[in-house]
């Protein structure tokens, strides 16, 4: 085992793209660990590479520098499929698969019983007429729910969770949100999620990661962290200034 | 009818002209490429007529195998020409020609439905490398659409812990689907709408319909074989091209 608590560890991880020289560092040398059946909120401005970072903790791309641990072993050492049903990810703009929720919640766990399924819908604050109802019905902010229910349904011991309210009103981003915490406290679940509201950061508290062109800039409690930053890129960056 | 001699060939040139002057009266921009096609095709069908005539004159099993060599190679050249932006697209269109041109000339031959001569080696072989052809482009152009365009779909897929081939599938089955799809919807009007090649020849040649018809079944179900399977093979080898081992989706190809 790795650090004690370290469900995953990152370690000078970084992610170059586009060929000829010199090719574009999107994550740079970036090193961090997080810890077990914590909340962590990824922000920083359009581009920093956000969603980025996430898709290398699932492997969903490849990094050309340094490594991701998973429960102190590297990732690159697990069956990609095994590595991406305990690291869940939702995505940004969720995709549904053209048939009916129920199809959707089932699609990664064939065998879910009836009750589990309700409970899910239940979970993510969808009302419970609606397993039959063909996704192409639906509201965005639904399918955002839809979509964090399939992933709750593979029971992940991490969920990267990408802007998971950005498309909800106030009361459906405040559900989600506690939510989020239960899943975290009740469950034991990692979450890593990116926001782009200061004010859900400071909401749902636990720790907060900025970053700015593919970098680490600075990490801590969330609420201090937005509160109060400690570099010069922080506060450029709470106060809505470019970087 | 006679026999077509180079007075008849000539003479069949007015229609080519009616063509052109059809055209030009509509202001088509098609008449460039019809003056040129028509010459370019009359050049290539004689070089063929007496490329074929000295296969069969010299009857050597090696001349046979080398003109399908280059017949293949042509086909995926051709094939590969109309598929945009995939990577190796000739080498898959090579082997799937080959892979369903050979399996079914050998099912022919073992069977002793054909014999190895290149009266019957030749044009059967230019008809399944025809179709071939045809089906390899529209599958590996219509693949690599379809997984560019469902990248969303495909990694959602992957991001829940399905294989790529599982997060594919749909896909797949789509683009093998269009590589027959020509063959399917001939099956279903032939004889009735279309009348077709290998049989309008022998019928227009003097032979008996019904020993033409009984021809023409061979080639139906002959065709019907080289497409399905250049269409699974030219799937099996692009799809591997956009996936890396890791069950990653390949973003820059
Ligand atoms: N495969 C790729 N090839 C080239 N550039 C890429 C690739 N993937 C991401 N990028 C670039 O990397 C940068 C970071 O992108 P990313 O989507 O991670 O940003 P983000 O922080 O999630 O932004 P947003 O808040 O807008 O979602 C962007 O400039 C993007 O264009
Ligand atoms: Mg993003």
């Amino acid at each position: 085992m790795g650090v004690t608590g370290s469900v995953l560890e990152l370690c000078n991880l970084t992610r170059r793209v586009g060929d000829g020289t010199p090719a574009r560092a999107i994550i740079d040398n970036f090193s961090y660990s997080f810890g077990s059946a914590r909340l962590y909120s990824i922000i920083g401005p359009s581009g920093a590479g956000k969603s980025s970072l996430l898709r290398l903790l699932n492997r969903l791309d490849e990094c050309t520098d340094g490594s991701v641990k998973f429960k102190g072993r590297d990732t690159r050492e697990f069956a990609p499929c095994e590595l991406r049903q305990r690291v869940g990810y939702l995505f940004q703009t969720p995709h549904l698969f053209d048939r009916t929720v129920r199809d959707n919640i089932v699609y990664a766990q064939p065998h879910l019983s009836e009750s589990k399924i309700s409970c899910l819908i239940q979970q993510v604050q969808l009302p419970s007429g609606i397993v039959d109802a063909p996704v192409d019905n639906l509201s965005v902010g639904e399918r955002q729910r839809v979509a964090l229910a399939r992933l709750l349904a593979t029971q992940p011991e991490v969920a990267l969770l990408d802007e998971p309210t950005a498309a909800l009103d106030p009361a459906n981003t405040e559900a989600i949100e506690r939510l989020i915490s239960s899943v975290v406290t009740d469950h034991g679940v990692t979450v890593v999620m990116v926001s782009h509201s200061r004010q859900q950061v400071v909401r749902l508290g636990g720790e907060a990661i900025l970053m700015v062109d593919g970098k680490l800039i600075e990490h801590g409690d969330a609420v201090q962290l937005v509160k109060n930053p400690g570099t010069p890129q922080g506060r450029r960056y709470m106060n809505g200034e470019p970087q | 009818m006679t026999t077509p001699g180079i007075t008849q060939v000539l003479l069949a040139g007015i229609m080519v002209v009616i063509a052109i002057a059809v055209a030009r009266y509509w202001r088509l921009p098609v008449i460039k490429d019809m003056a040129f096609g028509s010459v370019r095709g009359f050049v290539q069908l004689v070089a063929v007529g007496y490329a074929v005539r000295f296969i069969f004159d010299i009857e050597s099993p090696w001349l046979i195998m080398l003109a399908l060599g280059i017949m293949m190679t042509v086909g995926a050249h051709a094939a590969a020409g109309r598929v945009k932006n995939v990577k190796g697209s000739f080498g898959i269109s090579l082997a799937a020609i080959l892979t369903g041109s050979l399996i079914t000339l050998a099912t022919m031959l073992v069977f002793k439905i054909i014999s190895f001569d290149a009266r019957y080696i030749i044009p059967l072989a230019g008809m399944i490398i025809g179709n071939s052809m045809n089906a390899s482009a529209l599958v590996i152009d219509r693949l690599a659409s379809d997984l560019r365009g469902n990248r969303l779909a495909i990694e959602t897929a992957l991001a829940l812990g399905k294989s790529w081939r599982e997060a594919s599938q749909q896909f797949h089955r789509d683009a093998a689907r269009t590589g027959m799809v020509a063959m399917l919807n001939f099956l279903k009007t032939v004889g009735i709408v279309a009348l077709p090649g290998a049989m309008t020849g022998m019928i227009l040649a003097g032979a008996d319909p019904v020993e033409a018809v009984l021809l023409q079944v061979i080639v139906v179900y002959m065709l019907l074989s080289a497409t399905t399977i250049t269409s699974v093979v030219a799937v099996e080898l692009t799809i591997r091209r956009f996936f890396t081992r890791y069950h990653q989706l390949r973003t820059n190809l």
